[in-house]
């Protein structure tokens, strides 16, 4: 059984679609702007908002609709059909006390799903492990068909939280670079549509090979000095999906801009003797949208794929790791057939998956 | 076949595990509750008191679970997959969260590291340094289909085990169900994994 994937789509403050968003991003453009007084103690920060402020459930509503639109109209309707959504935080800027089912009860209601959809909130890994989760289902028979949205929105509460935990850049953040000094956040979503059936595709599609996750078991708040979770998941990747590391092209790795989590995920990919394969972070385009990231960057993935382009670390200068690791310094054409994506998250929490073309 | 090999539902001031009544208190409020009821496990490990109420009750479920069926301390350490799912994600600490910064205050950054359910996932997985697989899912009712179903794609895939929970808390409510699926039947309760079976003994107290 083979699961494909593509319909790939992203929301955020530089586009509506995938394609859209791959275009500014490929001319170095960012969403990540100066906002003035609107952290605690109106510190100033940067970051990634969207100009008509959505609510959360607009967002996922917006998001599925452009998905479902590369499908067959029907499909959306169907037992076979499962829609599986990731976020952190939701709706918490309007529902505090009894967050996220009410707008999920909404969605269903409003797209007539047969199944009640499946959230996933399991901190920055929510988006990879949404598209495992759909992989593991369409493997195993349960359903046919499954689209996967993520989407986060800024809210002083995660603001204000980071801020607490001294990890907002003071400048736009620098994923892997020596300098960096935290994350900035970002918000928007992120779909895909995954499939057993090739044909349901209205465009290319590409093979979601495998994913799997795995926990530090070290600390609730900090990664790993080690990188043991991140390792795991992407040889535990590797081994169901028979590869070796030598045959990814490319890793979209996570690269939030914090200290700790980069200095993490160098030492992991080191320890997986994949330090010579191009690696990139886009949070430095996007800010970190938490629950969509995973999302928005597979959508870029497949972008990726597509049009034989990897996108350069914006924000990344010079090397601040202790282990050296292959950063994309600028965009670069090339024949790419297969790339791993990671997250890891708060909670221990690592997610990996493999993504390749159709041969 | 997989099974339910042990389960354990906890309540203010009781915890019953495979149906029977193990451990009463008589606590006036949850958080002693809690306290007595880590107290009774004579555990050592003063991490639990920094955890918040969500992640100490499913850490005090896993423990009892751990005593009743020790063989699920014979598995490797990545090959227990941990789901836990619940209706309002970490509502309860995120309005303390909230209230930290309102009124004059400052945003606690204690608080703010349990603003995310899957927090208890870690805290079990560093506790048992347990690798293995891990999922939070919320959902508006305890899915009994979600657990079996997603149980038996794990097993089949690159779990051999899944610890399992359902969570209701609140304010002023304390509420878990937790069970163990394992391919092997322990405890021989004989309880095969089917939604049928699972919504029963979820119902059952």
């Amino acid at each position: 059984m083979i699961t494909y994937i593509g319909l790939e789509n992203i929301i955020s403050p530089l586009g509506i679609t995938a394609e859209e968003n791959f275009n500014q991003i490929k001319q170095g453009n960012t969403s990540i702007n100066y906002h003035r007084g609107i952290g605690f103690g109106h510190e100033n920060i940067f970051l990634s908002k969207l100009k008509n402020t959505p609510s959360f459930y607009e967002l996922l509503s917006q998001c599925l609709q452009a998905v479902i639109k590369g499908t067959e109209d029907e499909l959306i309707l169907s037992k076979d059909t499962i829609v599986i959504i990731s976020t952190t935080k939701a709706d918490i800027k309007e529902n505090i006390t009894t967050p996220i089912i009410a707008a999920i009860k909404k969605l269903t209601k409003e797209f007539q799903l047969q199944q009640q959809p499946i959230v996933i909130s399991n901190a920055c890994i929510s988006g990879v492990l949404a598209m495992n989760t759909a992989n593991n289902f369409i493997k195993a028979g349960i359903y046919k068909n499954a689209f996967v949205i993520g989407a986060d929105v800024v809210s002083d509460f995660v603001l204000y939280g980071f801020q607490s935990l001294y990890a907002i850049s003071d400048k736009p953040c620098q994923p892997f670079d020596k300098n960096r000094t935290g994350i900035s956040l970002g918000e928007g979503a992120g779909g895909v549509f995954m499939s057993s059936d090739k044909n349901v595709f209205k465009s290319t599609c590409f093979e979601f090979v495998e994913g799997t996750s795995s926990n530090d078991a070290n600390h609730i708040s900090g990664p790993s000095r080690t990188g043991e979770g991140l390792v795991r998941t992407v040889n535990n990747s590797l081994a169901l999906a028979q590869l070796k590391p030598s045959a990814i092209d490319f890793i979209s790795a996570h690269g939030t801009g914090t200290s700790f989590n980069d200095e993490m995920e160098a030492i992991a990919f080191s320890r997986l003797g994949m330090n010579t394969i191009p690696l990139n972070s886009l949070k430095g385009y996007f800010g970190h949208t938490l629950g969509a990231a995973g999302l928005i960057e597979t959508a870029i993935c497949l972008q990726s794929l597509r049009n034989n382009l990897l996108i350069k670390t914006l924000g990344f200068e010079e090397d601040g790791a202790s282990e050296k690791i292959n950063i994309t310094t600028q965009n670069i054409t090339t024949e790419v057939t297969t790339i791993l994506k990671t997250a890891s998250g708060f909670g221990g929490c690592n997610a990996s998956a493999i993504i390749r073309k159709l041969k | 076949m997989n099974y339910i090999t042990t389960y354990c539902h906890i309540a203010l001031n009781n915890c019953y595990v495979n149906g029977k009544l193990t451990h009463s208190f008589n606590s006036n409020s949850i958080d002693d509750f809690t306290k007595e009821f880590y107290k009774s496990l004579i555990l050592e490990y003063p991490k639990f008191h920094k955890m918040d109420r969500l992640a100490k009750t499913a850490f005090l479920g896993t423990e009892v679970l751990k005593k009743e069926c020790p063989e699920i301390l014979n598995y490797k350490d990545d090959e227990i997959a941990i789901l836990f799912s619940n209706n309002n994600s970490s509502a309860l600490t995120d309005v303390n969260f909230q209230t930290s910064y309102q009124n004059g205050g400052v945003p606690s950054p204690s608080l703010f590291v349990y603003t995310l359910p899957n927090i208890l996932i870690g805290e079990i997985a560093i506790r048992n340094k347990w690798y293995g697989e891990n999922m939070f899912t919320v959902a508006e009712h305890f899915d009994a289909e979600y657990f079996v179903n997603y149980c038996n794609v794990l097993l089949h895939k690159n779990a051999a085990a899944a610890l399992c929970g359902w969570l209701t808390i609140d304010d002023n409510k304390i509420e878990a169900f937790l069970f163990f699926v394992t391919k092997k039947d322990f405890n021989e309760l004989n309880l095969p994994l089917e939604s049928k079976q699972l919504i029963e003994l979820y119902t059952k107290n």
